[in-house]
């Protein structure tokens, strides 16, 4: 009770008499630290003593901090010394120039009282909820009376309705089943339920109807389009580079395989493993290196006169922090200059994570190097051939060198990294360029084991000569090669080295050409050099024609380029520093790859490289990965997380509405599931919660406003790409079309104004109109305009929740873009087809189809009134009609069809239609 | 949901007081709000150079530069420096243009600017800006979302999320670009990053629909459309008598603001009906795209109450690779087509009282180097500068701001700061505070921690506050 001494306090107490008294009351049970101290911390202490600032040498981020001397000499907190540490001292100091919070309104006596206990009764520090890993929870008790109940409960149930009970609340009535259907459609598989599939549910008697429905749904194959469209978002998939120039880049292959991936309902961890390291599976396959794009959709820079190792350096950044933010829900990004805010991670410790991948090839390479090369046509047998070849005649080491070098072009050293450069340059900061009489270095190449370079290049002049030293640029020539003009594009020359070459060297390259007249003429480009042992079989008489489809298959093939991770060789490797306050141009200390030591004992990880991490990550002891999943899971299909920050679990993001619920899953869903999502989205969606009607009671709107409880469902507005999938369904114009590049629907003119960048948006050509959002064109400095209007993000980096706004502009979109116009069109005419109904008939059928649930007369009587206002408007001008409609598909009944276009436009654009209801 | 969604989101901001109920029915993001004291600004035109004006064919005066004309530039300037494109020692390059001192303050003003003379008087000159990137996708982003990586907040997004809009009809964040092409870093540097896309900034273009998907589609009329969103509002109406959702009432006044917008967007866009004389001081000509067209859609958005109108105009890149890029040739041309547009529109913002209230920014995202750009190592063929962060001049007027006032200063050649160093930071802290903010209270909570567009840096620059 020392805390009493203090006359501050004594008044305080005496004015706050009920609050003590229940205080005294319960002053048996140790303070929670997690609950009542860290919140306190975190909102009043921690931005001027924690990871960003240690005023007066002072930090309460780490216990040993906290418990360390000041700069005063002394420590600011006795463990069970409430009295004498100076912290609660400066709590109540009288000179405002002392009294903590500085400058800042005093913390109320309730505070103080609870951060005086804390330190008396130890000080003690306790780990974040988030980063303990995740027990079996007990599911509550249903209670008594739920056994007279016929309703089909299941776990989920049991955790909502506890809380729900506490609040004086109740879950509503289960959804009328056509409702039903069309939001779990929706939530499944991003559309309405197939023709077939509807009917089968509708005419469904057996109690089980439901669940059959949701099976054919996660079985269906729209399922893994819908889920990529999530995954997009948190991989920031792009069909452009980004930055300035924006260019093209082909990476269409890893948006497939995501769709393979979810519908084949690849388990979760091995759906992470594979993207974070696919390329270091034993014997990975095609399909494994196409997932590690996952972190290839970083921004390559373009703009000439950048530096292409500080974009290097913010691409790696990108993906430890896109690792933590998406797969671990943890705000990482501002550990790059100190530590952490809020939560016990090390300034040391982000670069000991980044260390894990910051030894892949990719260099901000204008061609994004490297690239997963996918045969086609005659290159898929020169590739054979040239293998079959190798196997013959060369080693089995040399057959894996072969591989990876004609699947992937590498090991290339790429020209960008040459230096100490006389009259010679990086061309546009992307190639090396020599010109007359001028030098430049490639460091430290491994000759061991090797016997031949490889020059891609391209020259505009007969007769140069190229000259390699070794180490120095006095030595004398290790190698002479001549040059001669080349047929443009890139050439690929092959130069022996001499015998018995070995070690690490500095090669020194000089051109000359008398033919040159000035010094500032160009001679020679270079893409890449590479080392290579002798291809196989030289004393044979085919060597010739399978040497020469090998430099073809090599520098030309035939093939589908995808920019894949791919690990340095051992002589390649990179180092990783600490960089001071975040500037990669101070590095520090260098630092091994590494976990921070708050989650998991460093010797728990066997490899230290990225499948290492991934295996730390996939680990059922790892307390973020499911937690995280399951979250989102939840969001997605609720509208909300259990954690409404889905970004950040740490101790600054939301508290859980439901924390043993969300443990519940998190277990389930790594043990019982075996990290399976559909089985994990059938749990949750076969959930009365899940299941209940949208309707919302006064009660409830008072008690719980923004339904945090689940005391009904939630109305959610749809995302960019249901808004546009759904109506494609209701108009009958979606394409089934699944995979391949991305597509080119209609967008107005005069909307891709990039510099530098020529290229056009040029609509594509018949059912490539209609396809899934998914499939469409992402230019990151200019993304699709409709679908930004409905939350849709750049993609420029990762987004981990979109916030739903509800703007003029997302009306404007649905009522004028040509696209839902053209939809309207489409959709009246479906509506014609039905020869014998009436006006009233067609209505309630269009309203029916895009909302799922019959009219009612009200609502029939508002959109005939439209109906017949057009009609009239439209009587006498044929001009009129025709500018509305399309030729083709100006018939007879024209001035009907336009009338009729003008209702569905407006059902197109309901709530009850862009909303799930 | 939509609605209630970004009220919680709302709830974790410093800005608005805990007692305000974001989650009312009809709640709107963009209502007007007050900033944290009295601003002197209500609305800000920004006006950048996309690619980098030269400072030392505009404002900075170099008399000393000229006598080294053709020199090589000194081993100190170079050492340890990296350039975007020079290398190795370029040789230093005077001022390809005539200066006179000019009204009633005497400042400094290059022949390449002929009417802005007559305003000259009422400009605050920052003759030592400094920025840290030399790129110039990174610089812009840095200049208008304070970082220079992508995925923040534009300014004008702050300070619509700050402020709200004066005019329901329009959008409060208006973007006008010139020059036949966005600015480097695309439309990230209006967009609205974390925050809420509601904020983010609008393009109104020049070709095509003012604001994408304005314009019904062909054969509607008026009428028609009126009919069409009160049917839709009134089947809504209906859909919130079953479900009581208030996200359907936000949703109903949205369609109503959008048909208004219909109208108030492309009546205010339409420079056509501005009498004769403006177009002559502006040297405008409607209907086509131009700097000069932006400038006066400048002062009737903030007339009717817009907050945030960012200009871009395009070609400013005087490297001196081409004609186009020449200090003797294209540069004098950029200048000349937005010279007299600027000076009318401070003259115009004047002489209709508006100019007190509006802050008018002019920059570019770094300035140009004092030496002849040698790309990659060779002399380019014309008059021409590299990239240079270490100082360059912007300059701000109305709003609360100086007249006729100068402040910082460089070197004899114009490479170093060596008084009044000011940052882009304080640039963007001295813009939120004409307009009521403190730009460390101006903050958003995401991933964990309040975010601010001045990231951890930035100081009003105070000596030209009026």
């Amino acid at each position: 009770m020392t805390w009493l001494k203090s006359p501050l306090v004594l008044t305080m107490v005496g004015l706050t008499a009920v609050l003590s008294c229940y205080f005294l009351f319960f002053t048996h049970h140790p303070i929670d630290y997690n609950a009542e101290v860290k919140p306190i911390i975190n909102q009043k202490c921690i931005s001027c003593h924690g990871g960003v600032k240690k005023k007066g040498g002072f930090s309460l981020l780490f216990r040993e901090e906290a418990l360390s001397p000041t700069a005063s000499g002394k420590p600011a907190i006795i463990p069970g010394d409430a009295q004498n540490s100076e912290m609660i001292k400066r709590l109540h100091h009288k000179d405002l120039e002392e009294r903590m919070p500085y400058k800042e309104e005093p913390l109320t006596a309730g505070e103080i009282r609870i951060l005086t206990r804390w330190i008396d009764e130890g000080a003690n520090f306790e780990t974040h909820w988030a980063y303990k890993p995740v027990q079996a929870q007990a599911v509550p008790s249903p209670g008594l009376l739920s056994f007279f109940s016929s309703e089909d409960k299941n776990e989920i149930d049991h955790f909502i309705d506890k809380k729900l009970k506490e609040k004086g609340l109740n879950r509503s009535q289960i959804a009328d089943k056509q409702l039903l259907m069309r939001r779990i459609s929706l939530d499944i598989i991003g559309i309405p339920a197939p023709e077939n599939i509807a009917q089968k549910y509708l005419s469904d008697q057996s109690p089980n109807a439901y669940e059959h429905l949701v099976d054919a749904l996660l079985a269906s194959k729209y399922y893994g389009e819908r889920w990529t469209s999530l995954w997009m978002d948190l991989a920031r998939y792009a069909d452009t580079k980004g930055y300035e120039r924006d260019y093209i880049r082909s990476i269409w292959r890893y948006r497939d395989w995501l769709i393979k991936s979810f519908n084949a309902d690849m388990p979760y961890d091995q759906f992470l493993t594979e993207q974070l390291a696919g390329d270091l599976l034993p014997n990975a396959t095609d399909e494994q290196f196409i997932a590690t794009a996952f972190h290839r959709n970083t921004m390559t820079n373009d703009e000439g006169g950048t530096d292409n190792e500080e974009f290097r350096t913010a691409a790696v950044i990108d993906r430890v922090n896109t690792t933590w933010e998406t797969l671990m829900g943890t705000s990482f990004a501002c550990v790059q200059c100190h530590s952490h805010p809020y939560d016990p991670i090390r300034h040391e410790e982000y670069y000991k994570f980044m260390a894990y991948f910051n030894n892949t090839r990719d260099e901000d390479t204008y061609d994004d190097y490297p690239l997963l090369r996918e045969f086609r046509n005659k290159s898929i047998g020169q590739f054979d051939s040239v293998m079959n070849w190798v196997k013959l005649y060369g080693t089995p080491e040399e057959e894996t060198f072969y591989r990876r070098l004609l699947k992937t072009g590498q090991q290339c050293i790429n020209s960008l990294l040459a230096d100490s450069m006389v009259n010679a340059a990086l061309a546009d900061t992307k190639f090396l360029m020599l010109r007359k009489s001028s030098w430049a270095r490639i460091k430290a190449v491994s000759l061991t084991n090797k016997s031949t370079l490889l020059i891609r290049y391209t020259s505009g002049h007969d007769k140069g000569v190229l000259s390699i030293m070794l180490d120095s640029p006095g030595a004398k020539p290790y190698l002479k090669i001549k040059v001669d003009k080349d047929k443009g594009g890139w050439t690929l020359l092959e130069v022996e080295l001499p015998k018995g070459s070995t070690g690490v060297h500095d090669l020194y390259l000089n051109y000359e050409n008398s033919k040159l007249k000035s010094k500032e003429d160009n001679g020679m480009r270079f893409d890449w050099f590479a080392l290579t042992p002798s291809f196989p079989g030289k004393t044979l008489k085919d060597f010739t024609v399978y040497h020469d489809l090998f430099v073809q298959t090599l520098n030309r093939p035939d093939a589908e380029f995808t920019p894949i991770m791919l690990d340095n060789p051992a002589d390649m490797k990179r180092s990783t520093h600490v960089f001071e306050r975040g500037n990669w141009l101070l590095k520090t200390t260098k630092v091994e790859p590494g976990l921070p030591a708050l989650f998991i004992n460093d010797k728990d990880i066997k490899l230290r490289n990225r499948l290492g991490l991934a295996q730390w990550m996939t680990d059922k002891r790892n307390p973020l990965t499911s937690r995280t999943m399951v979250n989102r899971l939840w969001e997605q299909l609720f509208g909300q997380g259990l954690v409404e920050t889905l970004e950040d679990l740490g101790s600054q993001g939301a508290q859980p509405t439901h924390p043993e619920l969300l443990d519940y899953l998190a277990y389930q869903f790594m043990h019982e599931d075996k990290w399976s999502m559909k089985k994990m989205l059938k749990r949750m969606v076969m959930s009365a919660t899940y299941r209940q009607s949208s309707e919302t009671s006064e009660k409830a709107k008072e008690k719980d406003p923004l339904n945090k409880l689940y005391s009904h469902a939630p109305r959610v507005r749809l995302s960019a790409e249901q808004v546009r999938d759904q109506a494609l369904v209701i108009c009958g114009a979606l394409s089934d079309k699944m995979y391949g590049p991305s597509v080119m629907p209609y967008q107005p003119e005069g909307i891709w104004r990039s510099p530098y960048d020529g290229r056009k948006w040029k609509k594509s050509d018949g059912e490539d109109q209609y396809r899934r959002a998914i499939y469409t064109y992402w230019k990151r400095t200019s993304p699709y305009p409709s679908m930004v209007s409905f939350d849709g993000s750049a993609r420029e980096v990762c987004n981990t929740r979109r916030i739903r706004t509800n703007t003029p502009l997302q009306a404007l979109t649905l009522l004028n873009d040509s696209t839902y116009w053209d939809l309207s069109v489409k959709f009246a005419q479906q509506l014609m087809k039905n020869n014998g109904l009436s006006i009233q008939q067609k209505i309630g059928k269009g309203y029916a189809k895009a909302t799922g649930h019959p009219i009612d007369p009200q609502k029939t009587n508002a959109l005939e009134k439209l109906y017949q206002s057009s009609f009239q408007r439209l009587e006498k001008d044929k001009q009129r009609i025709l500018s509305m409609l399309s030729d083709s598909v100006y018939q007879k009944k024209g001035k009907e069809l336009a009338a009729l276009s003008v209702v569905t436009n407006a059902i197109l654009n309901l709530d009850e239609v862009i909303t799930k209801n | 949901m939509g609605m209630m969604a970004l009220g919680s989101v709302l709830d974790g901001c410093n800005l608005f007081s805990a007692n305000e109920d974001e989650n009312s029915i009809g709640y709107n993001p963009l209502s007007p709000r007050s900033p944290h004291f009295q601003g002197k600004a209500k609305s800000v035109i920004f006006l950048h150079m996309a690619g980098a004006p030269s400072q030392l064919e505009m404002f900075d005066y170099k008399p000393e530069l000229q006598k080294m004309d053709g020199l090589d530039c000194p081993d100190s300037f170079i050492q340890g420096k990296k350039f975007a494109f020079i290398r190795g020692v370029p040789k230093l390059l005077g001022p390809q243009a005539n200066f006179k001192q000019y009204g009633q303050s005497g400042l400094w003003l290059s022949d390449n600017l002929p009417h802005f003379q007559q305003v000259i008087d009422d400009v605050s000159i920052l003759k030592a800006v400094n920025t840290d990137q030399f790129n110039h996708a990174p610089a812009q982003l840095l200049m208008h979302c304070g970082t220079p990586r992508l995925g923040r907040p534009s300014m004008g997004s702050w300070v619509t999320y700050g402020l709200g809009s004066e005019n329901s009809n329009l959008p409060g964040f208006v973007v006008l670009t010139s020059g036949g092409r966005n600015p480097d870093a695309g439309k990230s540097i209006w967009g609205s990053g974390f925050l809420p896309s509601v904020y983010q900034g609008v393009q109104c273009r020049s070709e095509g629909d003012p604001v994408l998907f304005l314009k019904d589609p062909n054969g509607f009329d008026r009428d028609m459309r009126k009919a069409s969103i009160e049917a839709i509002n009134h089947v809504n109406e209906l859909a919130y008598t079953e479900y009581k959702d208030p996200e359907i009432l936000s949703r109903i006044s949205q369609y109503e603001m959008a048909f208004k917008m219909q109208i108030a967007v492309p009546d205010v866009m339409n420079i056509a009906d501005e009498p004769a004389y403006i177009h002559e001081m502006y040297g405008t000509k409607p209907g086509e795209e131009s700097f000069a067209n932006n400038a006066l859609l400048a002062r009737k958005l903030v007339e009717k109450g817009v907050r945030f109108v960012q200009l871009f105009d395009w070609g400013w890149d005087s490297h001196g690779t081409g004609e186009d890029t020449a200090l003797d040739k294209g540069f004098i041309g950029k200048c000349l087509q937005t010279d007299k547009a600027v000076s009318a529109l401070l003259l115009d913002l004047k002489q209709r009282g508006l100019l007190e209230e509006t802050l008018v920014v002019w920059g570019g995202e770094f300035g140009r180097t004092p030496m002849q750009e040698n790309r990659d190592g060779k002399q380019n063929s014309f008059k021409g500068r590299d990239h240079h962060a270490d100082a360059f001049s912007m300059w701000m007027a109305g709003g609360g701001i100086k007249g006729g006032f100068s402040y910082g200063e460089t070197d004899p050649i114009g490479y170093n700061a060596i008084d009044g160093k000011v940052s882009v930071y304080d640039v963007q802290a001295t813009i939120l505070k004409q307009l009521g903010f403190d730009h460390e209270q101006l903050t958003y909570q995401f991933q964990g921690r309040p975010f601010r567009l001045t990231d951890v840096f930035g100081k009003p620059i105070d000596p030209i506050i009026a």
